[in-house]
């Protein structure tokens, strides 16, 4: 499996991460705590750390320390490149399956 | 900064900080009517309480002062949001004809949205120096302090936002402070009851009043620290366009109790003409 694909694969995997990505996206300004993330998506903090700590890994999001609290933002730059890539594996795939 | 005979003046101690002593500029909203209301604008880098019940147009109002900023003079502008998802109010402000994701690309312009405990956290950065990093902005909007009521306990409030206008103020922004108040039908009107008032410069209030079975609205121009301003209530519409500010309400009374009614000489007119009519009609 290519990078892009597990990558896509990685971003998908759980309604979750989708919710997630759906939300960070609409709302890139949103910087805000694991809990108060879970609750703008309706769930609670330990539902979604697991889905959350991926795409840290991932890079989508990015963490910051302010005060005794850590908050959640989009990591604007390294989200656009993961887009880019999954968006050309995408494309690949797709010229792909027509020829 | 030139130093005769070892002392320093005052207007040299104020351009040390910032250029800001005794200086009285004004940051005006662009809407010309409030503007005239204020005597030229808001005193810049003070911190403005905007008041009003659910559905008044506070969210509208903070918005156009910071998108007229960008666009006629130039002040870049934070929004911060507590509860209103982002992409709600970018769609809002599209109605108007404010294109907010255009600003923020254009680095103009910052929708912040997070929890008020987050904005409240005092490390050696906070969430708004982060903001303030990427972008020098002049002007803010806090959507809403009362929310910050939901994470603080009722005696500590008044210090946590004590603490917020300090930081805004260190940082130079003139802010736009929104505080919703709950305004039920016919009692008597205070703006806050946790006695938000003395900190803040400048108090706007934004009012539905009933008159004659049809639902109105009115600003006032409640303190203005250092300033005279306009002590009437006057109209407003919120049109396509925005704030639209009309005449004042001279011929009501008793508005601020949230139901006006005519005073006794606009009656006294009124039956007039009503006898003189009936007489002309024999």
């Amino acid at each position: 499996m290519s990078n892009a694909s597990e990558t896509l694969a990685r971003l998908l995997a759980s309604e979750i991460r989708g919710d997630l990505l759906v939300l960070f996206h609409r709302n890139p300004g949103l910087i805000d705590t694991l809990d108060g993330v879970a609750r703008r998506i309706g769930r609670t903090a330990a539902t979604i750390e697991q889905d959350v700590n991926d795409l840290i890994n991932l890079g989508v999001l990015k963490t910051r320390v302010f005060g005794k609290s850590q908050a959640l933002l989009l990591d604007r730059e390294r989200d656009r490149e993961i887009l880019e890539t999954v968006a050309a594996h995408i494309k690949d795939t797709r010229e792909g399956e027509t020829l | 900064m030139s130093i005769s005979g070892g002392k320093t003046s005052h207007s040299e101690f104020g351009q040390l900080l910032g250029g800001r002593v005794g200086e009285g500029a004004r940051v005006k909203t662009g809407i010309m009517e409030l503007d005239e209301m204020l005597r030229g604008g808001f005193m810049e880098g003070d911190a403005v309480l905007l008041a009003g019940s659910a559905g008044t147009g506070k969210t509208t109002l903070a918005l156009q002062y910071l998108v007229t900023g960008i666009t006629r003079f130039g002040e870049p502008g934070i929004y911060v949001t507590f509860e209103e998802l982002p992409d709600q109010i970018y769609r809002d402000a599209k109605n108007f004809g404010w294109d907010l994701r255009s600003l923020e690309e254009a680095n103009k312009f910052k929708l912040v949205c997070t929890s008020p405990n987050l904005l409240l956290e005092s490390g050696t950065q906070t969430i708004l120096d982060e903001v303030i990093k990427e972008l020098p902005a002049k002007r803010i909007a806090i959507d809403s302090l009362s929310h910050l009521a939901m994470y603080v306990q009722e005696n500590q409030l008044r210090q946590e936002a004590y603490r917020l206008v300090r930081h805004l103020k260190t940082r130079e922004l003139s802010s736009l402070l929104l505080w919703e108040v709950n305004q039920t039908g016919g009692s008597s009107f205070s703006v806050t009851e946790i006695g938000l008032s003395f900190l803040v410069d400048c108090i706007v209030v934004l009012k539905q009043i009933e008159i004659e079975s049809s639902l109105r609205k009115a600003i006032l121009i409640q303190k203005m620290r250092g300033s005279d301003h306009d002590k009437r209530l006057r109209e407003f519409e919120i049109t396509p366009g925005g704030f639209k500010i009309e005449s004042a309400f001279s011929e009501y009374e008793g508005l601020m109790t949230g139901s006006g009614r005519k005073v006794a000489s606009e009656k006294f007119v009124e039956l007039f003409r009503g006898a003189s009519g009936k007489t002309k009609s024999r």
